[in-house]
């Protein structure tokens, strides 16, 4: 579904990414981790246009949309949640859902997914009229995660959706995201929380100063070496 | 019904404000001709803060040059009128074509910029127009002044204050409703956070640029109204410092409110006003006024009147209901 080939990404002067090359299946559930700093958020940012990329290919569904921008990148069905990108705080829980709705047509099909988004965050149905910068950070991290919904994606992309979250909240935000993936959602996860992502994804990816070190299974990579002693810490 | 008193934002204060404004001529001392001039020139200013706001308070883009656009729109309509001797009453939106053109071409280039370049960008605009209008004599006469026809024949100025008032509120009503429909939903989403607009699958340089046609359009239309009340224009309309006097009356209106520059107006142009020819040997000194009032708000009222009504509104509420 997603074929990134010998991606480059720079920032400035700055070369972040390094050949990065990666691929994820029609409705696989995939993790990225990898130290702070690695380039994990920039991977994300350049599949889904926010960046220009240096060199290297992107394909979704056989499309290149590696010269694409954000906004068409959205429309083509893949959509980021990352807490700094996603939220307008000057607007309600309703008004960002309204917004992550903006490109679907039909009213509809935006009810339903309005209450599709409401059934697995109830949280956020009692508080459809607060502002989003009111919001606690849990709750801002289930809005986030519902506005990209909203886009009714193919492909999320996800980026650290447990930072600073109390642990049963973040019990909330991963079973989320098991059922979308379990209704057919194609999840890709950047993660710090590595001990939790290896229960939840079927395969992974280890990124490490913006290279690909690593790559196999969720059994391979419980078991690798490297993995245990940096990220396990066993 | 009632949902349309919502959608344009009607409450009992603004409809108190609407009539207020309405019978203010009949009551002295604003039955007075002078100060009549005054009103109406702090009901251009209002509208013009409307429409300054439409881009400035929603998708964050701060026309530097608005006075230009305005001052398009003037002379293209005064123009129109004495080149081709049409009414007033058509040019004026004739009139409004001209800045809503460049409008179009000058958001093209400058709104896929960050927020400080479009600035500086429109700044440019604003001054090359005034520049144009300085240089091109044949068509202008410069400084000299372009006298052209007024919109009534009467020497009273009860006619031109309901109309610019009139003016004012249909700025309001299409802004108000452009606002809350699903394209205002995008703009505000644009201003308040551009990269969260873009993964929504919105394509911030359209809607810039759609409203800043808009707002451009306006300010024009608006500048056509005052070629026709004062009869006469020269460049300095157009001028950085009426650029700024828009500004702060909208800033202290409130950002993003719309009606907050239109309810700022009277009593500020009012008060500058009197500071003006208090100060008049000193020119100048009313413009410093102006730039520590501006901070003053922009540090300790953000948001502007619009946001202490909002406040108020809040603990009125919450009083009636502790009352129950
Ligand atoms: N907007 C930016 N401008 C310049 N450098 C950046 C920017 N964003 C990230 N970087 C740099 O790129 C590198 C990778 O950042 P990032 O992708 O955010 O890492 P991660 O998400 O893995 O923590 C870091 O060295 C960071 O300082
Ligand atoms: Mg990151």
């Amino acid at each position: 579904m997603l074929e990134v080939n010998n991606l480059n990404t720079c920032y400035d002067f700055l070369h972040v990414l390094w050949d990065v090359s990666l691929v994820i299946n029609e409705g696989e559930y995939v993790c990225l981790i990898g130290p702070n700093g690695a380039g994990k958020s920039t991977v994300l940012k350049s599949i889904a246009g926010l960046i220009e990329i240096k060199s290297g290919e992107i394909f979704f569904k056989g499309i290149s949309i590696g010269d694409k921008k954000g906004d068409q990148i959205c429309r083509m069905g893949i959509s980021l949640v990352s807490e700094e990108m996603n939220l307008f705080t000057g607007m309600t829980v309703m008004e960002n859902l309204s917004m992550g709705a903006y490109t679907i047509r039909g009213k509809k099909k935006k009810e339903a997914l309005m209450n599709f988004v409401f059934e697995l965050f109830p949280r956020l149905a009692e508080r459809r009229i607060q502002l989003a910068g009111t919001l606690s950070g849990g709750e801002r991290k289930m809005l986030a995660i519902g506005r990209s919904l909203m886009s009714d994606p193919s492909l999320l992309l996800v980026d650290e959706p447990s930072l600073g979250l109390a642990p049963r909240v973040v019990d909330t935000v991963f079973q989320a995201l098991e059922v979308l993936n379990k209704k057919g959602v194609t999840i890709f996860l950047v993660e710090q929380n590595v001990t939790k992502t290896l229960q939840v994804v079927d395969r992974g990816y280890v990124l490490e100063r913006g290279k690909i070190v690593l790559e196999g299974s969720r059994v391979e990579l419980s078991r690798n070496e490297h993995i245990r002693k940096i990220y396990l810490g066993v | 019904m009632k949902k349309f008193q919502d959608r344009i934002g009607l409450s009992m204060p603004g409809l108190l404000f609407g009539v207020f404004l309405l019978l203010l001529p009949w009551f002295p001392p604003f039955n007075k001709e002078y100060i009549l001039r005054w009103l109406i020139a702090a009901l251009i200013v209002g509208a013009s803060a409307i429409a300054f706001d439409f881009s400035g308070g929603f998708i964050a883009v701060i026309n530097f040059g608005f006075m230009g656009f305005f001052g398009l729109g003037a002379y293209t309509s005064a123009l129109l009128a004495i080149r081709f001797h049409l009414s007033p009453w058509l040019t004026i939106f004739i009139g409004a074509l001209s800045p809503a053109i460049l409008g179009l071409l000058s958001g093209l280039v400058s709104l896929r910029l960050r927020g400080m370049m479009i600035l500086c960008f429109t700044w440019f605009v604003g001054l090359a127009l005034m520049g144009l209008a300085t240089k091109l004599v044949f068509l202008t006469r410069g400084s000299l002044g372009l006298p052209c026809p007024t919109l009534y024949k009467t020497a009273s100025n009860v006619p031109y204050y309901y109309t610019i008032l009139g003016m004012m509120f249909v700025t309001y009503l299409v802004m108000k409703l452009v606002i809350q429909s699903h394209y205002g939903l995008a703009f505000r989403a644009i201003g308040q956070n551009m990269e969260a607009a873009r993964t929504s699958g919105i394509n911030p340089l359209k809607f810039r640029v759609v409203n800043f046609i808009l707002a451009c359009a306006f300010a024009g239309w608006i500048g056509g109204f005052y070629a026709h009340y004062y009869g006469v224009l020269t460049p300095d309309l157009m001028s950085t410092a009426k650029t700024t006097e828009v500004l702060v009356i909208a800033y202290i209106g409130g950002r993003g409110s719309l009606w907050g520059g239109a309810v700022a107006a009277v009593p500020f142009v009012f008060a500058m006003e009197v500071i003006r020819s208090v100060l008049s040997d000193m020119p100048g000194l009313n413009l410093i006024i102006y730039g520590l009032f501006l901070i003053f708000v922009m540090l300790y009222y953000p948001g502007g009147l619009a946001e202490g009504y909002r406040k108020i509104v809040a603990k009125l509420r919450v009083k009636e209901i502790a009352q129950h």
